[in-house]
């Protein structure tokens, strides 16, 4: 038995609505307890602002795509290297970290649960390999359905049931946690070169349109009552004008589910792109969120961009095709048969550039637009946008209007004519920002049943101690001191151990995985159904005994079982 | 200030030793600096004899100069060097002057690969040979030298220049196979032959007073030009590569 | 006993289909493998228990103290190698790291001899590919490229490409064109469509030509290149911008050959200039069965493919200084532990002279070339038979090997962690 006491700890807890209360935090064998004997661990917080272990609801740190950027980037290797230290292992890179740096530095920030954006379920072994060398975050993986063969069939049959069950079978059997949509029909069709133009254009062959794919895998994910919602990455990403493709796709979506979105957006920014080129560019983000306030069934996270340079992954193998040919540097692609795709390119945002200027600014306006925290999560779609390490900046952004006015200051001088941020004046608070990076996470992701994002009895005890205490501070003024804040914590903390002091991670870890297994009826079990069966065997080239994640990959498994409606 | 350091004459042991606590701003605090053989870290004074003469306030005005039987598994001696000299009376090991900016480095015997790597400015010198990826990049190809100039008396290996950015690089021997690779701007001069320069080339100029042996099928001959006194045939290209560099070469080979 | 579904440790194919009749302890026979893989698995006669030399002879060993021995010598290095890596699984390849990085010594797999010009390409233009399927379900062109898989990797054409079938494609083989690039007529290329062949020497050249040829500037191509006519070159090219799906694929011939990663880098930027005008992807013929899988996890774990020092503390990558050929030809390494790989018999006279001098510790199940060259050889489970683990195939699809009977060696994982272990304790002391 382990016990722990936090003394004099200024908590923020948005999932219990406390707002800055001073109070002591016990802790027992992981979990939050009422009270612990005289026996415990002390630690005294000294008033330090304390909130729950901060939660990423979309970030690339494992897998096939992610280990791409790193062996095609021995140059951003050598950007971050540190020596084996205690029971820290040598770590390397700067925007794409091994999985130890990756680990240590998320920790450092206090963050203790990860969600793994993408992962093609055939490749979904070499996630979990990764999520076992990620020790000190729990961690879940999205999968990608965007290019299914079998789902756009099911589709194209009108048989929503059964694309309901082919995503039933396939988290189950490579332990997935949620539903990912990269470029709907766009992945198929770069299969062959092509992209899909609007969520009406069909996807070659399969005849299905991106609408179509969104809306019935939509509706086939609230059949499975799985925890969290279908997280899409629009069509047409980083394509000016596209933000009428992003409100078109948003007006597609009910509202499904009353205890959580029925749909989450990512990295909402490069798709809030006016203009009709590169010339005319600018940002939209204001119908955006104009948008998004009105339908509470919409999660979005900001996907915001910061100066410098950094390596772009994302299953969408169009883009970054296009991407590459607008900066000629190295490209990689990787097609995933059946199923989806991969680019990888690094680029160098640049103040200079008005087009990143812009991009900059939308990222920002789109999470003080959005009215309520609980609907724009705090991202850089790591490291898409920006290395992880960036989120003090950016929460030091959204806290102060005289910081963004300085930055605003250095970065192109036309910006203000394309973007509405000089204008806003809202400067996000504490209680804000603690909902925009892990209340507002677990709600979205629908873990905080599971005891993650909040700091009630029973709850798992995550906790990030930040040597700040708000009296002193004025956000808006003591920007700096934000930054400094949130990039160390001074302690953090992941089941009721101390895993994190100041920067220096002391412990080896022992994570969990977290994934679902919807629960089927025998007519919607892929595993016995003769057609599904028969197009595995002939059309992939693993055999479909050998293609499900074995339980030897994952540490310490935490299954979501959930009654499927079918 | 004068510092000679002489190396001990050691036992069989071929392993690198790691000096780049070797540059000349380090010694106006002192000589008590740290080597490294394989993962054991020695002080300066385990390898070397080392003697000091005079007194500098800066870098410019400090002079190293190393000497002794084992200095080609000396590595990354002049690493980072911002001014001062540097004499290697005899052959050095890898990574010599790597990302120097300034001062001059002078090698009377050969040296190893990446000699010069990643410079930006600064002068080197080289009276032997110089072994492969000299004056080259690092992996992950982007830019490589991007000022300064190095100078090699007799031959280089392959990869001569790789990556180059700016900068001059002379060699007045025969280069290897692939100098110049990627080129995209400043300067290489070979004085001798070399086989199939400035491949993939985007940029910059590459003089052959010698012989381009395999000369590569995509660059686009204009005509004869005059240049320091020679008549030399004016290529551009690398059109694989959509590339406007110039080549010049006194003659030339196809692979047919 | 019939086992289905097995995986084949033998080379990139990594093929998963293969039935094993299994009886007791043994194999009795293969099904559906190629020659190469049903060699391997029906295995041959194994070292039975750990061997120390002992002055010129040898004697037998426990376990115990053949760890032992092992760790005191690796962590009483200055500059300890450890090499190979490729034939076994990937648990034991992160053991590897670890233990790398606490002897601050050398890791190096056998990239380093095979596709490591491949890797370094891609680190300077990237890698443009996809998984094995998408091969086999739409190209109508393929390309093999300085490699002879009927030979080295029998079933690739019969799996993937050629023969195979195809969800796009009405009828596969004859809907497919193959073109086969090398200097000799192989045995891939009497099954060719257009067999292209080359001087030694010459690929770059004719790769160059190529990218050229398919910008549409076809001006300075001379009228032959390498040994090509520019008639057939370009009519390479147009095959190349006419196809729907084009898939290339390379082998040693174009890696081994003069400029090696230099000549994986002009295909590959022939390839990504193809996809401006159709869709084209290239792939590297891996060839033993996991060691993209030692770059995998080489890579998530220490930022770097292969031949990575951890000498310094912190990782350095710099293939031709941190790689085991050029660091046994100079003498640069005062020990070393092969695991996976058979290095006596493929490296160069210098590396083996240098190999007899230092103390070297084998984990291998068989008595091989490298025998002659330790001090200590382990006989350890081969993955893919008696022990399990993960291997990557050649297009980075991990798979993970089955274990079909049960003996009474320990996996290569389980011995190094004991080493490991033991190693630990030396530190904390």
């Amino acid at each position: 038995m382990s016990e722990l006491l936090i003394k004099n700890a200024c908590v923020i807890d948005p999932l219990r609505g406390i707002n800055a209360e001073t109070m002591d935090i016990a802790i027992r064998d992981g979990r939050i307890v009422e009270e612990v004997s005289s026996a415990a661990e002390v630690i005294d917080a000294h008033g330090a602002l304390t909130l729950p272990g901060g939660i990423d609801s979309h970030t690339h740190i494992c897998g096939t795509k992610v280990n791409f950027g790193r062996y095609m980037s021995p140059e951003d290797m050598r950007a971050g290297r540190t020596s084996r230290c205690g029971p820290m292992h040598a770590t390397s890179g700067y925007s794409v970290p091994t999985t130890y740096g990756n680990s240590y530095r998320y920790s450092a920030m206090g963050y203790t649960t990860l969600l793994e954006g993408a992962m093609a379920p055939l490749e979904a072994r070499h996630t979990h390999e990764e999520f076992l060398y990620t020790p000190l975050q729990d961690t879940m993986a999205n999968a990608l359905f965007d290019g299914n063969w079998g789902i756009m069939e099911a589709i194209r049959d009108d048989d929503t049931k059964r694309v309901a069950a082919i995503i039933a079978w396939t988290l189950q059997a490579v332990k997935a946690f949620a539903v990912k949509l990269t470029n709907p029909g766009g992945t198929e069709a770069w299969q062959w070169g092509k992209n899909v133009s609007c969520i009406r254009d069909p996807v070659p062959y399969f005849e299905v349109t991106p609408a179509e794919i969104i809306t019935s895998i939509v509706e086939a994910n609230e059949l499975l009552g799985l925890p969290h919602s279908v997280h899409l990455h629009c069509n047409n990403l980083g394509t000016p004008g596209n933000y009428t493709c992003t409100l078109g796709t948003l007006g597609l979506i009910p509202d499904l589910n009353p205890k959580r979105q029925t749909l989450y957006a990512t990295h909402v920014q490069f798709h809030a792109y006016g203009g009709s080129g590169w010339k005319d560019f600018c940002s939209k983000s204001e119908p955006i969120a104009r948008f998004v306030n009105m339908r509470p069934q919409i999660v979005i996270d900001m996907g915001q961009v910061m100066f410098g340079r950094t390596t772009t992954m994302t299953a969408d193998g169009p883009m970054e095709f296009n991407l590459y040919r607008l900066h000629h540097d190295k490209w990689s692609n990787h097609d995933v048969e059946l199923e989806t795709g991969s680019g990888i390119i690094p680029v160098l945002y640049r103040r200079k550039n008005l087009v990143n200027s812009i991009m900059w600014a939308i990222g920002l306006e789109l999470a003080l637009l959005t009215e309520s925290p609980w609907q724009c999560m705090l991202t850089t779609d790591n490291p898409n946008g920006a290395p992880f390490v960036k989120y003090p900046e950016i929460i030091a952004l959204l806290m102060s209007k005289k910081y963004r006015d300085a930055e605003f200051a250095t970065i192109h001088p036309d910006t203000g004519s394309r973007v509405p941020l000089p204008a806003i004046e809202r400067e996000l608070d504490w209680y804000e920002i603690a909902v925009m990076t892990r209340a507002g996470q677990a709600r979205a992701l629908g873990i905080q049943d599971l005891g993650k994002g909040h700091l009630s009895l029973g709850a798992e005890a995550d906790v990030a101690i930040y040597p700040i205490r708000i009296d002193d501070v004025d956000p808006s003024v003591d920007y700096e001191k934000v930054i400094e804040a949130f990039s160390r914590t001074e302690y953090t903390i992941k089941r009721g151990r101390i895993v994190s002091r100041k920067g220096d991670c002391i412990v080896d870890g022992n994570n969990a995985t977290f994934w679902v297994r919807p629960k089927v009826s025998d007519d919607y079990d892929m595993g016995k159904d003769p057609d599904f069966i028969k197009k595995f065997d002939r059309y992939y080239t693993v055999r479909m005994r050998n293609y499900p994640v074995q339980d030897e990959y994952v540490n310490r498994s935490r299954c979501i079982e959930t009654e499927a409606e079918i | 200030m004068k510092v000679t350091l002489t190396m001990k004459p050691v036992a069989r042991s071929f392993i690198p030793i790691e000096a780049e606590s070797i540059i000349p701003k380090n010694f106006l605090s002192g000589t008590d600096l740290s080597v490294w053989r394989g993962n054991r870290e020695l002080s300066l004074d385990d390898i070397f004899s080392v003697s000091v003469e005079g007194e500098a306030d800066n870098p410019e005005d400090v002079e190293i100069v190393i000497s002794g039987d084992g200095l080609f598994r000396l590595k990354r001696v002049g690493e980072y060097m911002d001014g001062g000299k540097i004499t290697i009376l005899g052959d050095i090991g890898m990574h010599c002057g790597n990302f120097m900016s300034g001062g001059t480095i002078e090698i009377h015997g050969s040296a190893d690969g990446w000699l010069g790597r990643e410079m930006a400015g600064g002068t080197i010198l080289c009276r032997g040979d110089a072994a492969d990826y000299c004056a080259s990049g690092y992996r992950g190809g982007r830019k490589g030298m991007t000022g300064g100039a190095v100078e090699v008396f007799g031959r280089t290996g392959d990869f001569l220049a790789e990556n180059i950015a700016g900068g001059i690089v002379t060699v007045h021997g025969d280069a290897g196979d692939m100098a110049g690779a990627e080129m995209r701007d400043g300067t290489l001069i070979i004085h001798g032959d070399c086989s199939r320069p400035a491949a993939n080339m985007k940029g910059g100029s590459c003089y052959i007073y010698g012989t381009a042996h395999a000369l590569l099928p995509t660059f686009k001959k204009i005509g004869p030009v005059r240049h320091e006194g020679q008549t030399l045939i004016r290529f551009t290209g690398d059109i694989a590569n959509r590339g406007k560099g110039n080549l010049f070469v006194k003659d030339y080979k196809y692979l047919d | 006993m019939i086992v289905k579904d097995v995986v084949c440790p033998f080379c990139g194919c990594l093929c998963d289909d293969i039935e094993v009749e299994v009886e007791g302890n043994r194999v009795i026979s293969v099904g559906n493998a190629c020659e190469l893989g049903t060699t391997k698995l029906v295995g041959e006669e194994r070292m039975k228990k750990p061997i120390l030399r002992d002055g010129g002879e040898w004697r037998e060993i426990t376990y115990d103290e053949a760890v032992q021995r092992s760790a005191d010598i690796l962590t009483s290095a200055e500059r300890p190698l450890l090499y190979g890596w490729s034939g076994t699984h990937g648990e034991a390849q992160c053991v590897g790291v670890h233990m790398a990085e606490l002897v601050r010594g050398v890791i190096d797999n056998t990239s380093s001899v095979c596709h490591g010009p491949s890797i370094l390409a891609i680190q300077e233009v990237g890698h443009p590919g996809c998984t094995l399927g998408v091969v086999k379900n739409r190209a109508d062109l393929v390309i093999y490229w300085g490699s002879n898989p009927i030979d080295a990797h029998p079933r690739h054409l019969s799996r993937y490409t050629y023969y195979a079938d195809g969800f796009f494609l009405e009828n596969a083989f004859r809907d497919r064109k193959i073109i086969v690039v090398d200097i000799r007529k192989t045995e891939t290329a009497n099954v060719a469509d257009e067999f292209l062949q080359i001087e030694p020497g010459g690929d770059y050249a004719v790769l160059s030509a190529l990218r050229a040829l398919v910008r549409g500037k076809p001006e300075t191509i001379p009228k032959t290149v390498a040994g090509i006519t520019r008639e057939q070159l370009i009519r390479v090219a147009d095959l190349c911008k006419e196809a729907k799906f084009g898939a290339v694929f390379f082998g040693l011939g174009l890696t081994m050959t003069q400029g090696k990663y230099k000549n994986i880098r002009n295909a590959i930027e022939l390839v990504s200039e193809l996809n401006r005008h159709t869709k084209f992807t290239i792939s590297a013929m891996r060839g033993h069965y996991n060691v993209y899988g030692s770059n995998e996890v080489n890579t998530w774990m220490t930022g770097y493919p292969y031949g990575i020092d951890y000498s310094r503390g912190i990782a350095f990558y710099n293939p031709g200084e941190t790689t085991a050929v050029d660091i046994l030809a100079r003498k640069e390494c005062d020990a070393a532990l092969i695991i996976g790989s058979d290095p006596a018999a493929h490296f160069p006279r210098r590396c083996l002279e240098h190999l007899a001098d230092i103390p070297v510790i084998q984990l291998d199940p068989y008595p091989n070339a490298t025998t002659a060259f330790c001090n200590i050889q382990i006989p350890v489970a081969v993955t893919g038979i008696d022990a399990e683990g993960t291997a990557y195939r050649m297009d980075g699809v991990p798979i993970r090997t089955r274990k079909i009977l049960t003996t009474d060696y320990p996996s290569d994982e389980e011995i190094l962690s004991r080493m490991y272990a033991l190693m630990q304790e030396e530190q904390e002391r």
